[in-house]
């Protein structure tokens, strides 16, 4: 095996200096033609440019004048520096080069056919490359046929699983609207109950005031006018009391809000336009830090500038130095920058911010059940809100991920059909045993109906902000094959060096040191048809954009984040491994890069 | 709803705000109120305040001695004026006259209490030898002057005046016009050093920091005024016009004067008379009707001067000669001595090399730094290298070198590597060497102060540091935090620093590295005007307020001095420094410091480097896209198409900002970007050969329109457009979204652009369309460009690749040029070792004559394998070959080989003439 190779490697060096010395005498005029332009060149005489520019003789065909401004009489020199020049590589795949490679001294092609005016000399390793190269090829079409069928099982899991969610979407949809209409009729019989219990009381009341009138005024004639108003007055602010607080139990307004944009922002209207008004007055007092603040290099400010004859000398050193690196100038007055900064942020993101909430589906999940997620979602979009860089609260991606498996046990929970039944056969069974024009009213009946009230309208807040975040989910784009479904809900993590980087698709990235986190971006879209995720708006950089990073994927058998990057200042890019996107096509595409190289193999030995 | 919908309209209107705020930040950027202007300096206020004719000097004793004439300044006696006590001593006054009509003057005190500052190894060596013996003195009553005044010779045509009372010192030519003269307007003061007076207190306080100022004051101040100057230019560096604007005078609005003081300019800004990073004391004066004049005070201290507009003496009463239009400027210095160099001229290359003489001309540089260079604050790790590298070459984009900032050390400990992101930093370069590239590390001059790190061991044990005013190792602040300065200022430092850049010192180098000095103005971040305290005292004797305009000089020559001996004598060096003083031409490049990705900072790129230019530092160039900001891509592009001919190209960026390298906006961008850096290296043979010129002559490689059209009065305030070498005009577009662009294009012959080959006539404004694709550029009618029209991925590829010629014929059809080649790379070339050659086209006949002298040991394989004919009046056909004696073929060709809708025309098709050899072509 060894002398055979050494055989080759001698025939090869032989052709190598043969085809030199036939070139030099420009015999091998066809030299960096691709196999499919032979034709082309070899048809006539006469050969057209291929840019219609020109024409030129068979004799000019690389004949080390540039003639045709795309090159195509020089594909075999580097007479044009428009041109291609094609190595066969036999044994490895064939490539283009630009025509700026040719006899540069560089060994460009495996086969050493770029370069033959003798000034270097490049042996052919196309054999050995080729060898890795097809190994290494192999190995990827192995990761891809693995990963085509796990992304063909998922994609089939997402489809059930959509359908799944769209099935009780629907279902969720009609509970909503039966139970809706069953929380009416209670409230309604509930009201009148409440009424007639009004009635009775007051009619109580009034037994025992004109009872007790008629005591007192045979007691003491002269005594009671002014109590009794004042009584009346109490008792009608009672009532109105109660009114208030029986209608804030009506649980319409917060499930409307989940629909109507507007409303939904009636609380945060009021913060927000304090904000924006605390933007204003920030703008009007603090003039120059903003000038510097926006501009790149950040800007102390005239204010500060004044300051500096009071700094020590190192302070002075850092703010100095801190202009050219936009860095926290000492760790003291660090915090205070760091405020400083989250201002600006603040100005910038609110809009933006608000509008996100509203479009991306934060806003139902803060409705979730769970009344523990519940809070620290809130927390998150206060922090949001304000731009905190450093979140002490680290981990927020976890529970994003055990939210589905609360949204399953609800689905169990919720999508149960006894379950409706009972509640209906329930309150059929109320309405149709209380009588509400039976006096005295009977408590053991108004109790239930009231709490079967009370329980039907926390059903159906459950149910409706299910809906809402269903709606919310499905509404996001899975990919062509819905096969990105999976990803919903899910977080990829990778540790590089001190941070751990976090990537939760169609929620947020984030990279964290310690206990602080920085948004790296939230959802944005896909881009690229699928190869790539990008993260926008993330946490304002100090000089520079807001953060934002863009996830290549690649075919992979896990989904795994790794090779996070930022290339530029706080744009962050990422690799994550994924079968979601191992192609059919793609694989056959690389089968056939396969078979091609495999084809050219034993053409190889023949040759030799 | 209503509700939302004002809200909505009331963030819109606070980012608009926000918006606007952004635009105007630049302009408030800059920290004015950091650094001194003149009123807060005390020399300056003192001197701007004194009255014309308020010298009371007269020069006595005036003889010839030792070949020069010598005279003492002495007050003069009358009764009524009152003695100033620092004028008491007299003064000794030194005029000698060099080759080539160069005068000198000095004035030092005949006998200080303590030595002024004498600026050290800025003037040449074998400058000393071109002194001109003087052997007699003749005197002369002028103009019906009192007292006789002396006239020595200077050169041909020329005489050196001494006027006794008022003292004044003039050139005249001979019995005639005056040239250049100093005191004319007797505003000469000339502080001398004295004990401290009772009471007397000569600290100087700014912004919290003390000067001492142990030795009191000591500036010194004079009026230079220029006659037949329609213009003054020079005294870099600063952004602002070319022509230096009046600072004082009626109608003047009342401006700081041109200030000389290197320093460190956070975010300067495009339009000012306030220094930055050098300094240069060089005035050169223009004018149709005498030529061209300079002046050059060797001065390292902080420097201060007025061009004074029309009729500000106008009360004065001192009676010049009115014949002659003059230019009246007032230099102040705030120490050292009288140490000027008047430079006669009478043209413009005539001045540059006059000055080049004393000063030095620039250093052949390698050919690839001629070449293109990428840089960014900064590469993060070898990966990112690597990325960077194979991206040019993915997108066929060649480059020559790759640029590393600060952060590639350890901790900003200079020579060492953070072996985290560059683990294997020699491998790194020998990757980038295997095809032809090159790398370069920054290297500043402030040594962190850390026991453990070797350097500071080694200067600390020395004493090799410069010393505060107590006399302790200077501390200050810089990247690394607590630094110390190196004196570099001392030879035996500079030659201790000089082998710290050897492989075996300089750990992670390879000899295809090369070094970037910044910061050495010296930059220290704690300090008075974000630089060194001036009561810090060099090499025991110098008060840094006298040596520092000079520091980075030192400290760019010592780093030269450095890789030559690296190279063991055979490897040019390549440092490129940000400070700047007379002389550093010959250290290396230099580029303008941190400018702005703004449309006025492109703009102002051109003045600038004009400037530099003609204050001899030939190689400058401005950060291609601007270093703070983020240029739109079409104020990138539009950068990339005048960077092409700056003579230092390189693309630079902040760490704040975006990538931006060519590739990153889209395929058109990425298209225009390429063409404009492949323009550069196919030009390199023409740039190449303007470096020879400079290197041998002292004349730039980019030029002001009027340095080759002399006596065209409209060129005179051009400083839009530029000339690279005397073959190729061009002009940047300094507006976004232009549409056309008026272009002065001077003289008789007509000029032809270098993209369409449309040829337009000399003499006129010439409104143009413009498009995104290119700039207007033109070869000049009468010359010949050399070229390499073959595309590769680094300069060092080119070596082999054959020649065209591009001939632009004259109304008279004829036309010539030159091609300097060499090795590109040693120091050989100094032996004889290259080819240049003079092509000269008359009569129907191309003819390649050798330039060199004697034999030349550097030969070429290279050949000619196009020649292209424009302006040709008749149709040949065919080319014959002398002395070969073979024919070639004349066709329609393209002008530019890559562009595809390009214009034909007349080419010599593989003439294959060698060009190391003498031959001729004759066409017919």
């Amino acid at each position: 095996m060894k002398h055979k190779m050494s055989f080759i490697a001698t025939v090869l060096c032989v052709l190598c200096l043969l085809s030199q010395s036939i070139l030099r005498s420009a015999a091998n005029q066809f030299l960096g033609i691709a196999p499919e332009d032979e034709k082309y060149y070899k048809s006539s005489e006469v050969i057209k440019c291929k840019d219609g520019s020109k024409k030129f003789s068979r004799a000019q065909l690389n004949d080390d004048f540039c003639d045709c401004s795309d090159g195509t009489d020089e594909p075999g020199t580097s007479a044009c520096p428009g041109g291609k020049f094609y190595c066969r590589n036999v044994g490895h795949a064939p490539l283009q080069l630009f025509s700026s490679r040719v006899n540069d001294g560089i060994c460009d092609c495996c086969d050493g056919s770029d370069e033959y005016d003798g000034k270097v000399s490049c042996p052919n390793t196309c054999w050995e490359a080729g060898k890795v190269a097809r190994d290494k090829l192999k190995k990827k079409i192995a990761t891809y046929q693995e990963g085509v069928a796990i992304r063909k099982q998922e994609v089939e899991q997402a489809k059930v699983a959509m359908a799944k969610d769209e099935a009780e979407l629907s279902k969720l949809q009609s509970d909503q609207k039966t139970l809706k209409r069953l929380v009416e009729q209670l409230r309604e019989r509930k009201e009148q109950i409440e009424k007639a219990e009004e009635r009775e009381r007051l009619q109580k009341e009034k037994e025992e005031q004109e009872k007790k009138e008629a005591e007192e005024k045979a007691k003491q004639e002269n005594s009671g006018g002014e109590d009794q108003e004042k009584t009346k007055a109490e008792e009608e602010a009672k009532k109105e009391k109660s009114e208030d607080v029986e209608d804030g139990s009506a649980e319409d307004k917060p499930i409307e809000s989940q629909h109507d944009d507007n409303v939904g922002n009636l609380d945060d209207s009021h913060s927000y336009q304090e904000a924006v008004k605390q933007k204003k007055e920030s703008v009007a007092t603090s003039e120059p830090d903003f000038d510097g603040g926006s501009k790149v290099p950040h800007d102390e400010g005239d204010d500060a500038s004044e300051n500096t004859e009071s700094l020590s000398k190192e302070e002075l050193g850092r703010l100095v130095a801190s202009r050219w690196t936009g860095e926290d100038t000492t760790k003291e007055s660090g915090e205070v920058d760091v405020t400083k900064d989250s201002d600006h942020e603040d100005h910038e993101e609110l809009p933006k911010e608000t509008h996100d909430e509203q479009s991306d589906g934060y806003a139902s999940e803060t409705d979730d059940d769970n009344q523990k997620y519940d809070d620290e979602d809130h927390e998150d979009e206060a922090d949001d809100d304000f731009g905190v860089e450093d979140h002490s609260d680290s981990g927020s991606s976890y529970k994003y991920e055990s939210d589905t498996d609360s949204d399953l046990s609800d689905v169990t929970t919720l999508s149960n059909p006894s379950w409706l039944e009972k509640i209906q056969n329930t309150v059929r069974n109320i309405l149709h045993v209380v009588n509400i024009f039976q006096t005295p009213v009977n408590q053991s009946e108004a109790a239930s109906v009231r709490k079967e009230y009370d329980e039907s309208s926390a059903k159906l807040s459950k149910i409706e902000s299910r809906i809402s975040s269903l709606t919310q989910k499905l509404k996001h784009d899975f990919g062509p094959d819905k096969e990105f479904y999976s990803f919903y809900g899910r977080c990829f993590e990778s540790k590089q060096n001190k941070y751990v980087y976090k990537v939760c698709p169609y929620k947020q990235a984030s990279q964290e040191e310690g206990h602080s986190t920085t948004r790296l971006g939230s959802w944005d879209k896909f881009e690229d048809s699928y190869k790539v995720m990008i993260f926008a708006n993330g946490d304002k950089c100090w000089n520079g954009p807001d953060r934002s990073l863009k996830v290549r994927l690649r075919c992979g058998l896990k989904n795994e984040v790794a090779d996070v990057d930022e290339p530029s200042r706080c744009e962050y890019v990422a690799l994550l491994s994924t079968p979601a996107i191992c192609l059919e096509e793609k694989l056959q595409e690389l089968q056939h890069k396969l078979d091609l190289m495999n084809k050219e193999q034993p053409h190889a030995h023949d040759e030799l | 709803m209503k509700k939302t919908q004002t809200m909505k309209n009331l963030t819109l209107l606070l980012l608009l705000l926000l918006l606007l705020t952004c635009h105007l930040s630049p302009v408030l950027s800059w920290k004015k109120d950091e650094f001194r202007n003149c009123n807060q300096t005390p020399f300056c206020k003192r001197a701007r305040a004194r009255n014309p004719g308020s010298t009371s000097l007269t020069a006595q004793d005036a003889a010839i001695s030792d070949g020069e004439l010598t005279a003492k300044l002495v007050l003069k006696r009358i009764e009524q004026q009152e003695t100033t006590p620092d004028q008491i001593k007299p003064l000794l006054l030194t005029l000698s006259a060099y080759q080539d009509g160069i005068l000198r003057l000095r004035i030092d005190e005949l006998d200080p209490p303590r030595k002024r500052f004498e600026v050290p190894d800025v003037v040449l060596p074998e400058f000393e030898g071109k002194k001109l013996w003087l052997q007699r003195l003749s005197t002369e009553t002028i103009d019906g002057d009192a007292a006789p005044s002396s006239v020595v010779f200077l050169s041909d045509g020329y005489e050196a005046v001494l006027r006794h009372d008022p003292f004044e010192v003039y050139v005249r030519e001979k019995r005639g016009n005056r040239v250049i003269s100093v005191n004319s307007n007797g505003l000469f003061d000339f502080e001398q050093l004295r004990e401290k007076g009772e009471g007397e207190d000569w600290e100087e306080r700014f912004r919290g920091h003390t000067d001492k100022r142990p030795y009191g004051p000591q500036s010194i101040s004079f009026d230079v005024s220029f006659y037949g100057a329609d213009h003054v230019y020079g005294i870099p560096e600063r952004a602002s016009s070319f022509a230096l604007k009046p600072t004082r005078g009626p109608g003047v609005e009342e401006s700081e004067p041109y200030r000389l003081f290197n320093l460190d300019v956070f975010e300067y800004i495009h339009d000012s008379p306030f220094g930055l990073y050098g300094s240069i004391p060089f005035m050169i004066s223009h004018g149709k009707a005498r030529g061209t004049s300079g002046f050059f005070w060797l001065n390292a201290a902080e420097m201060q001067i007025d061009v004074l507009g029309n009729g500000w003496d106008a009360e004065a009463g001192i009676a010049l000669p009115s014949s002659q239009s003059r230019i009246d400027t007032f230099w102040m210095s705030e120490a050292g001595i009288v140490d000027a160099f008047f430079f006669v001229g009478p043209g413009p290359k005539d001045v540059a090399r006059q000055y080049a003489s004393v000063t030095g001309t620039p250093a052949m540089p390698q050919l690839f730094a001629v070449a293109y260079h990428q840089c960014r604050w900064n590469y993060r790790d070898e990966e990112d290298v690597e990325q960077v590298d194979s991206k040019f070459d993915e997108h066929d984009i060649p480059y020559d070198v790759l640029w590393l900032d600060i952060e590639h050390t350890d901790g900003k400990r200079y020579f060492t590597w953070d072996r985290m992101l560059f683990p294997h930093p020699e491998e790194m370069q020998r990757k980038l060497a295997a095809k032809g590239r090159h790398m370069v590390t920054i290297v500043d001059p402030h040594i962190k102060r850390d026991d453990s790190y070797f350097l500071h061991r080694e200067a600390t044990e020395k004493g090799y540091y410069v010393k505060d005013a107590n006399g302790n190792d200077y501390d200050g602040w810089c990247w690394p935090g607590s630094s110390s300065y190196l004196d570099m200022l001392r030879p035996e430092v500079r030659s201790w620093w000089a082998t710290k850049f050897s492989t075996e010192n300089y750990v992670g180098s390879t000899p295809s590295l090369y070094i970037w000095n910044d910061m050495n103005e010296p930059s220290v971040f704690n300090g008075p005007e974000v630089t060194m305290p001036r009561d810090a005292v060099h090499r025991g004797d110098a008060e840094h307020r006298e040596v520092h305009n000079a520091y980075g000089y030192y400290f760019h020559m010592a780093t030269a001095d450095g890789l030559v001996q690296r190279g063991d004598g055979k490897d040019r060096p390549f440092v490129l420094s940000r400070a700047v003083f007379a002389g550093s031409q010959r250290h290396g490049a230099i580029w303008t410091g941190d400018n702005t990705a703004e449309w006025d900072h492109l703009r102002v790129s051109v003045p600038m480097i004009l400037t530099l230019g003609l204050t001899g530092i030939s190689f400058s160039g401005a950060d291609v896209g601007g270093f703070f900001g983020n240029p739109e891509p079409e104020l990138l592009v539009r950068w990339y198409q005048l960077g092409a001919y700056y003579p230092f190209f390189r693309g630079h960026a902040h760490h704040d900002t975006k990538r931006r390298e060519p590739w990153l906006f889209g395929e058109k961008n990425t298209q225009r970007m390429r063409e404009a850096i492949h323009t550069r290296y196919m030009l390199l043979p023409y740039f190449y050969t303007l470096f020879r010129e400079a290197n041998t002559s002292g004349v730039p490689v980019a030029r002001p329109l009027w340095m080759e059209f002399p006596s065209e009065e409209a060129t005179f305030t051009n400083d839009e457009a530029l000339m690279i070498g005397s073959s190729l005009l061009v002009q940047g577009i300094y507006t976004e979204h232009a549409k056309h662009t008026s272009v002065y294009l001077p003289g008789k012959e007509s000029w032809y652009d270098v993209k369409t080959g449309a040829a337009y006539k000399g003499g006129k404004t010439h409104k143009l369309d413009v498009n995104e694709e290119g700039i207007p550029a033109f070869q000049r009618a009468g010359t010949i460009i050399p070229r390499k029209d073959r595309f590769r991925r680094s300069s060092t590829q080119m070596v082999n690749d054959p020649y065209t010629l591009v001939i632009a014929l004259n109304s008279s059809q004829a036309a010539e040029g030159e091609l300097y080649v060499d090795d590109g790379k040693s120091f050989e070339f100094q032996q004889g070792s290259y080819i240049h050659r003079r092509f000269v086209f008359a009569d129907g006949k191309l003819t390649s004559l050798n330039l060199a002298p004697g034999q030349t040991q550097f030969s070429s394989e290279c050949v000619i394998e196009r020649i292209i004919l424009q302006g040709l009046s008749t149709g040949q056909k065919s080319a014959l070959i002398e002395p070969a004696n073979q024919k070639a073929e004349i066709e329609q060709g393209p002008l530019l080989l890559h562009s595809r809708q390009g214009p034909t025309v007349l080419t010599i098709r593989k003439p294959n003439v060698r060009i190391a050899d003498d031959w001729v072509i004759k066409i017919f």
